[in-house]
């Protein structure tokens, strides 16, 4: 089935709602829809930047079909703490990432980033974390990221719309990866 | 806090996203309401105020009453494995919250027509339809003991909640104890809606597979309890799949 997913993400301190929408056929009329703001790459800064929305803020995006925007993906984590509003960013036309939301987790803040090509997933990693210098992050960092790799791909292949149930270490790790999938369409 | 909800929406009619978008944002906003009434990280949240005695509940927001009655029914139920009145620090409706807030997104999304629907709690799920006309959803259930793998497929009526050793502390409180304190891995809970199953699910972990005769009397809902050697225990018509 072809997938044409819009998304709308609007963010307050407590829940966050990511909407994605999945039909065929794959032609979808945006009508009066904003255009997507323009997307940055983080600047790898050793000093970490936060900007953070005081109200109730919806921005929406729309992954490109036609010419795909320009943008550099970075290729290692690092150490800056954004909450700015999430991208998606397309590498060649069949291959796209996307970053999740920033999530609390056990430790700190973190945000996943997925990479899929065409509709498979290709690779999970951290896209940003921040755990105030707590070690601990670091064999998250080396032993569930491996695991959770896992677990994203196995749930691939058993043709599920949604996992219920989370290990203590990956519960945030689960949700930002889903909001990075819900966005490109999975 | 930082729960993030997925909203999907499956369709095979493309409905234009002008049509869609104002109904979005409605059921977006049920979420943001639920928080604002009843996050206890919230000072001034409604369900914070009444916890210190500064509100009287005839003088809160109806949904409040409304999430204390279905917990006074999901404790009967579950024979007073859950019990949010138990909980430390005032009542904590917490267990159940997730669940209703979730569910009450999904029924204003029904305004959109489309053929299926998932709101996804960060694992607590309410859903209608399918992802298409042909299927039912099928939601993977984490397992608690291997975490790279699957432990088991469901096909969902609807809701479904699992509630997990990575709760422990927070709201997995025994109380019959008042400790926390759980005799299982995982549990979950299908049914038709996600409040109760999310109460359930929380009151059969920390009860353990004995406690799913509470299914004997409620027709609608199926349980399952993995318990904390891996072994799986569930009510007979659980849909596994």
């Amino acid at each position: 089935m072809n997938r044409a997913p819009i998304v709308l993400l609007s963010t307050v301190a407590g829940l966050v709602g990511v909407f994605s929408f999945h039909s065929s056929p794959a032609k979808i009329t945006f009508g009066t829809v904003p255009a997507a703001p323009s997307t940055t790459t983080p600047p790898t800064t050793s000093a970490p930047t936060t900007t953070r929305t005081s109200g109730p803020k919806t921005t929406t995006s729309t992954p490109v079909r036609n010419p795909p925007p320009t943008s550099t993906p970075t290729t290692r984590p690092t150490t800056t703490i954004t909450t700015a509003p999430v991208t998606t960013t397309t590498v060649t036309p069949s291959v796209r990432q996307a970053t999740g939301v920033s999530v609390n987790y056990s430790f700190g803040i973190l945000s996943v980033k997925v990479t899929v090509s065409k509709t498979t997933i290709t690779k999970v990693s951290i896209a940003a974390i921040d755990d105030g210098g707590n070690p601990r992050s670091v064999s998250i960092d080396q032993y569930a990221i491996p695991i959770l790799q896992q677990e994203a791909l196995r749930a691939q292949s058993a043709n599920i719309q949604g996992v219920s149930g989370a290990s203590y270490t990956s519960a945030g790790f689960a949700q930002s990866l889903q909001s990075a999938l819900t966005q490109l369409g999975l | 806090m930082g729960t993030v909800v997925t909203l999907d929406l499956f369709d095979e009619m493309a409905q234009p996203l002008w049509a869609l978008a104002p109904i979005v944002e409605e059921a977006i906003g049920v979420l943001h309401a639920a928080d604002e009434m009843f996050s206890t990280w919230k000072d001034t949240s409604s369900l914070s105020r009444i916890r210190r005695g500064e509100l009287l509940l005839d003088d809160a927001p109806l949904e409040i009453a409304i999430v204390l009655e279905r917990c006074r029914k999901a404790r009967d139920i579950s024979k007073g494995w859950f019990d949010p009145w138990a909980m430390p620090g005032g009542v904590d409706p917490t267990g159940l919250v997730k669940g209703w807030a979730a569910q009450a997104c999904l029924n204003v999304l029904r305004g959109t027509n489309v053929g299926g629907a998932l709101v996804n709690a960060a694992g607590d799920i309410a859903s209608f339809g399918g992802p298409n006309k042909d299927q039912r959803f099928r939601i993977g259930i984490a397992d608690p003991v291997h975490p790279q793998q699957l432990a088991c497929v469901v096909e969902t009526p609807g809701a479904i909640a699992t509630s997990g050793t990575y709760e422990r502390g927070a709201h997995l409180i025994d109380p019959h104890s008042g400790r926390a304190m759980t005799r299982a891995a995982s549990a979950t809970v299908v049914g038709a809606d996600l409040s109760l199953a999310d109460a359930l699910a929380t009151a059969l972990v920390i009860a353990g597979e004995s406690a799913l005769t509470m299914f004997d009397t409620l027709n609608d809902y199926e349980g399952l309890v993995i318990a904390d050697d891996g072994t799986f225990h569930m009510t007979p018509n659980f849909p596994i799949v």
